[in-house]
């Protein structure tokens, strides 16, 4: 980076931060086009359990992608497997999200052998309206866990250029803000206009996490209400696990093929787990479960100001731990509480057919 | 006149804010909460785009709780992901970037990410950009909502999170690559500012009756632009309490919070 052609951010921030080369925290666009190319593209039922998706894929030190968007079609039941399998030294991206990286905290906080944050590359860490996120505040304010602050579009346009198969994306923000400082994309001077524009790394994870709509055997899934970024996510990653509220027939996938937001090679593995965003929502089938959520955030800021952990040990044994499967977390949320959410979702219109 | 609380003296004046036949970036609380009031009473014809992917909704399930929020989604135009609103954003179909943050500065920089110095060991980390940063770069105008306290209104800021006019020099935005024409409005519950076109610095538009352009000054840490002719701001009527009360936010999700102190 330039004087010339970087922007002039330095004559207003006193900020301090650790210069870094540049380096991938995943695969790189080479290695990620290389497992691809080497993937079965063929129409291969792709139905698992959690448990052996999980097995089969998520291993120490990979960077692990996270679908949804704050506490929209967050994948939570991959995350329960995922806790119940442990990782350690994981990098994490995402453009916001709320209970998602917050769980995998507080699985590290009880116990670091099992679960592990190294890094994370991200735009939001919260909970918007329930209140900040007490995990994200206590790993980084005691220097535990490294970060790299990009946009929710940033995020996202580096998932799109992974998706795209690109090794970067122009993209029009971050420059000018503490952003260019911190984070790995940089400022160059367009070669066409001459003018300065900012680039971001493709984003390709280890392991993409979503939860869908619906989907086919195959993995070729529809996604109602928001897509945030999911296709692109899928799409990036050198392996996907999709949960999906339903499994639907091919057929009718192929009499609405425009209605596919993810196509079947990018999907690795399918789970049908109703309720599989809960306490998040999924748009057609239920609203967010609000009151789990400010139970549960009391719960990491009762760690945060008090350094007790007993109230988040009994939470992970109550409804991880002590469960085999995301159904059995969700007979103890009960049958009333679900039924709640769903009803206000109000019915939202989604396409099964 | 009615007796009205801080966040409905801001909802409203974000309200007053927002032209008809514009499309507003909405941030979560209150800018949702001036776009639907706006929507009911004075520009019927302004839309918003929620950055989980949806353009122009009909909000008939009731005010969004979060900008996230399935309800968000509802009967919009337009419904994609992140990667379609920020790009329709960056192509110019957004009129106001609508945001909030920790702390601004005179040339309108906002930030959301940290308190103190050292970004890999921070006093306090707050949730970061989202989508703010992109907003208030590619936007045409951006509107931020701040409470109006010295710790909050700083001579600089600990991390520039959303761009405003960077250090106030006349190509700072064209040199960081950005889009839109950037800070517009800051408004608080005593005071709305705006921004001086040859110094882009942060100037005292109008304030609450009662208070003086000196009470506000007071509670801003650098010097604003008081110009001779500050104006009262205008203040909700019944209906427009009305409206924000029993309508918009009838469960008081955010115009019922209690402020920390």
């Amino acid at each position: 980076m330039t004087d010339n052609i970087s922007s002039k951010i330095k004559n207003i921030s006193t900020l301090e931060y650790k210069e870094k080369d540049f380096e991938y925290w995943g695969p790189s666009p080479d290695e990620a086009r290389k497992i691809m190319v080497n993937k079965s593209h063929g129409l291969l039922d792709k139905r698992h359990t959690l448990k052996d998706a999980v097995a089969k894929f998520i291993k120490d030190g990979i960077n692990i992608g996270i679908g949804g968007f704050v506490n929209t079609r967050i994948p939570v039941a991959i995350i329960h497997e995922i806790i119940r399998h442990g990782a350690k030294n994981l990098t994490l991206s995402f453009q916001s999200n709320s209970i998602c990286p917050e769980l995998l905290a507080g699985a590290m906080i009880l116990d670091p052998d099992r679960v592990s944050i190294k890094r994370v590359e991200l735009a939001w860490w919260g909970y918007e309206i329930i209140g900040i996120a007490p995990m994200v505040r206590y790993l980084t304010t005691n220097g535990i866990i490294e970060m790299d602050d990009y946009t929710n579009y940033g995020m996202s346009a580096r998932f799109k250029a992974a998706a795209m198969g690109i090794p970067f994306i122009p993209v029009r923000d971050h420059g000018g803000s503490d952003m260019e400082l911190i984070n790995r994309g940089k400022m160059i001077e367009c070669p066409f206009s001459g003018k300065n524009v900012y680039l971001l790394p493709a984003c390709h994870p280890d392991v993409g996490i979503v939860h869908t709509s619906a989907s086919d055997m195959y993995g070729n899934a529809r996604i109602f209400g928001a897509h945030c970024t999911c296709p692109e996510i899928a799409m990036a990653a050198t392996y996907t696990i999709m949960t999906t509220e339903k499994v639907i027939p091919t057929e009718n996938i192929r009499s609405y093929p425009n209605l596919t937001e993810i196509p079947y090679p990018a999907v690795d593995t399918v789970t049908e787990v109703p309720f599989g965003a809960t306490p998040g929502a999924s748009y057609g089938n239920y609203w967010f479960d609000m009151e789990h959520l400010k139970m549960f955030r009391g719960l990491c800021e009762d760690f945060r100001k008090t350094g007790n952990k007993e109230g988040l040990k009994k939470y992970y044994d109550e409804y991880i731990f002590s469960c085999q499967t995301f159904d059995e977390t969700l007979e103890k949320i009960g049958y009333k509480a679900l039924k709640n959410l769903k009803d206000m979702d109000g019915g939202q219109p989604i396409i099964l057919t | 006149m009615s007796e009205y609380t801080p966040f409905e003296m801001i909802a409203y004046t974000g309200s007053r804010v927002l032209e008809d036949e514009k499309i507003v970036f909405v941030g979560t609380g209150l800018p949702i909460i001036a776009a639907m009031h706006a929507q009911l009473t004075h520009a019927p014809n302004l839309y918003m785009i929620y950055e989980a992917g949806s353009m122009a909704p009909i909000l008939e399930m009731g005010m969004p709780l979060s900008v996230g929020d399935t309800r968000a989604a509802r009967k919009a135009c337009y419904l994609k992901g992140l990667c379609a609103v920020f790009e329709i954003t960056q192509r110019g179909y957004a009129d106001y970037a609508f945001i909030g943050g920790a702390q601004v500065d005179m040339y309108g920089n906002i930030c959301s990410t940290i308190e103190g110095h050292n970004y890999d060991k921070p006093n306090i980390r707050f949730p970061g950009s989202g989508g703010a940063g992109a907003m208030a770069a590619n936007c045409e105008k951006t509107i931020a909502i701040m409470a109006l306290e010295k710790r909050r209104f700083v001579k600089q800021l600990d991390f520039v999170t959303s761009i405003g006019f960077g250090d106030g020099s006349s190509d700072y935005r064209d040199k960081a690559g950005v889009m839109g024409s950037g800070p517009y409005r800051v408004i608080t519950n005593q005071a709305l500012f705006g921004f001086d076109q040859e110094t882009r610095r942060m100037k005292l538009l109008e304030v609450k009756p009662g208070r003086t352009p000196k009470d506000i000054q007071d509670l801003v840490d650098f010097e604003l632009i008081i110009p001779p002719d500050v104006k009262e701001m205008a203040e909700p009527t019944d209906e427009d309490l009305r409206l924000l009360r029993d309508v918009i936010d009838a469960e008081g999700y955010f115009l019922k919070r209690v402020i920390k102190k």
